[in-house]
């Protein structure tokens, strides 16, 4: 089997020839980190935007081969060209959402374009752009149909949050909650234009990235996901399925309070099944059985950063122990491989999916 | 009767029947200060408890609180004329580097339903702001930290308060996504809340007791 067949047999909840690993999200620090054990020639740790075109191209061709070095199954491509920036400090996306930047994380959501009906009836959404999907193209014209092509595409919450602001957000769902519907029904118009482009360029497996939940409880009462955020990913996983992808579910943190209405929303795969928001592998795979593929659980908060290689090793074969059997299992860190992480640990990672994961003897 | 009104209206977040029914306590010659402790703080703990059990999410949290601040700006004047102090006063912030807003603004709101005066420094504060905002009627700093990239500067930050010689004065609480009761005490905090209710809760110990430690 190769990569893309191996992913594609997890997330239908069979055994591949043995478990697949996948990398959701890695940020410039591990690149570089464990691009270090298998090239030369990179440069500092800095910001991608920050990085000259020699710079860029060096961190991307190592972004590919630590896919192939190491074996890893699935690559995840996701939107870029979308932002420009506003000044040092802020970049703003082509929804007129505001980002403060920041050298501890990602950029925040603190300009909202859209906070009110009457910003909304000025306001005119973007268009997708197929330029904007390089990312996808370069990953499947290098990995030539031998590793599953993963996007990740913001749902309806964190889509309409950044449009409206999270508190301002949360009010109107009390407030004026046809607001609320009709800038979801604006943010699927767009996702379901943008899967037609990825369709096209060959995705394998769409992401519905949309966190929705902190490490105690979701970010919103079960009914209000039911009615403002739910029903508009769902017709996202319904349009993928249609077109013949996998669909996977992404969000931090306690799900839950949520699992039920995820099971029932056609999902064919769960991610990033953090540890320290309750969501225990062997826990979770007993809950949702051959219904639902797995995808993370490895720990990135303490164990990645802090723990020694053979503590990581002892992780995944516990992870491959508690919810490989019968397939729907894909190692893959608890969230993505961010700065603090140690690259041996990725590494240690790696290489125990491939020490432990075997499903039979060919 | 008018206090389980405003009680339940507090859970529901009607800020103008909350409103209408501070001004009937009034009218039935309730003081300022039994509607706050009876009425507003008496709700908030409801609030709070129903938060920590799951029963309500954060949507809720932030209805209850405009409607308490609604209540509060009617009351904090009559409050301070006759003299009463409040609570304590605590300076609460996110710490460098971490721009998230919504459990600090929890936090501060959760203060307030107990009484308490909040300085709020803000998103991504420096430790040289914290320390800015301490005089000697503050008692308490809350700090929090979403991400694991930035817990360390609230390590840091009480490093700064222990350089400018007001670690001894003070009582630091720290809470949020990226932090553990285990990072609380291994950084020198004097207090871990999981919640915003939780930390309201630890706000009123730590306020109650010039030697109270809560771990």
């Amino acid at each position: 089997m190769n990569g893309k067949q191996r992913i594609l047999t997890a997330l239908a909840v069979r055994e591949a020839d043995r478990v697949p690993l996948y990398i959701h999200g890695i940020n410039e620090g591990p690149i570089i980190g464990i691009g270090n054990r298998i090239t030369d020639g990179l440069p500092e740790v800095m910001d991608f935007r920050e990085m000259d075109d020699s710079a860029k191209m060096k961190v991307l061709d190592t972004l590919f081969l630590i896919h192939e070095t190491f074996e890893v199954d699935g690559f995840s491509a996701f939107e870029i060209g979308h932002e420009t920036p506003v000044d040092d400090l802020h970049i703003q996306d082509d929804f007129g959402v505001v980002y403060a930047l920041s050298e501890f994380g990602l950029p925040v959501a603190k300009g909202h374009p859209v906070k009110d009906a009457s910003d909304l009836a000025q306001y005119t959404p973007p268009e997708p752009s197929r330029g904007h999907l390089l990312l996808l193209d370069l990953a499947r014209d290098r990995f030539k149909n031998e590793k599953a092509l993963f996007w990740l595409m913001r749902g309806a919450f964190v889509r309409c949050w950044r449009l409206m602001g999270m508190e301002n957000m949360m009010l109107k769902m009390f407030d004026d909650p046809e607001f609320v519907h009709k800038v979801a029904r604006m943010t699927l118009r767009y996702n379901l234009a943008q899967l037609e482009l990825l369709v096209e360029a060959g995705l394998d497996v769409l992401v519905v990235e949309d966190d929705i939940a902190d490490k105690n409880f979701p970010l919103i009462a079960p009914e209000q996901f039911l009615e403002f955020v739910n029903p508009y990913n769902r017709k996202i996983v319904d349009a993928a399925h249609a077109r013949g992808l996998k669909v996977v579910r992404h969000s931090d943190g306690n799900l839950w309070p949520l699992m039920d209405i995820l099971l029932e929303s056609g999902y064919d795969g769960l991610n990033p099944l953090e540890p320290q928001a309750g969501m225990a592998l062997e826990k979770v795979k007993d809950y949702c059985g051959k219904r639902l593929c797995l995808l993370g659980n490895i720990d990135c908060i303490d164990l990645l950063p802090d723990g020694t290689p053979q503590q990581v090793d002892a992780a995944v074969a516990q992870a491959i122990e508690d919810a490989g059997k019968g397939g729907g299992l894909i190692i893959c860190s608890s969230n993505s491989l961010h700065p603090g992480v140690d690259p041996d640990n990725c590494i240690a990672m790696f290489e125990a999916t491939r020490k432990y994961g075997r499903y039979t003897s060919d | 009767m008018v206090l389980a009104q405003l009680l339940e209206t507090l859970y529901k977040g009607d800020q103008k029947q909350i409103v209408e029914l501070v001004r009937q306590a009034f009218d039935a010659g309730m003081a300022p200060e039994t509607v706050l402790k009876e009425g507003l703080i008496a709700g908030m703990d409801e609030v709070g408890r129903k938060f920590q059990a799951g029963e309500i999410y954060i949507p809720h949290m932030l209805l209850a609180a405009r409607a308490m601040h609604a209540a509060l700006d009617i009351l904090k004047p009559l409050l301070v004329e006759r003299g009463n102090a409040p609570a304590g006063r605590v300076v609460l912030g996110t710490v460098k580097g971490d721009h998230h807003d919504i459990g600090k603004n929890l936090v501060a709101t959760m203060l307030e339903g107990k009484g308490f005066e909040v300085i709020d420094v803000g998103i991504d504060a420096p430790p040289e702001k914290f320390v800015a905002a301490v005089d000697e009627t503050v008692r308490i700093v809350a700090m929090s930290a979403l991400l694991s990239t930035t817990a360390p500067f609230i390590g840091e930050t009480i490093v700064a308060f222990e350089q400018a010689a007001l670690r001894e004065n003070i009582k630091i609480m720290v809470g949020g996504g990226a932090v553990t009761r285990e990072f609380a005490e291994r950084i020198g905090a004097d207090a871990y809340g999981a919640d915003a209710a939780a930390a309201a809760g630890l706000a009123m110990q730590l306020a109650g007791s010039e030697d109270v430690n809560q771990r």
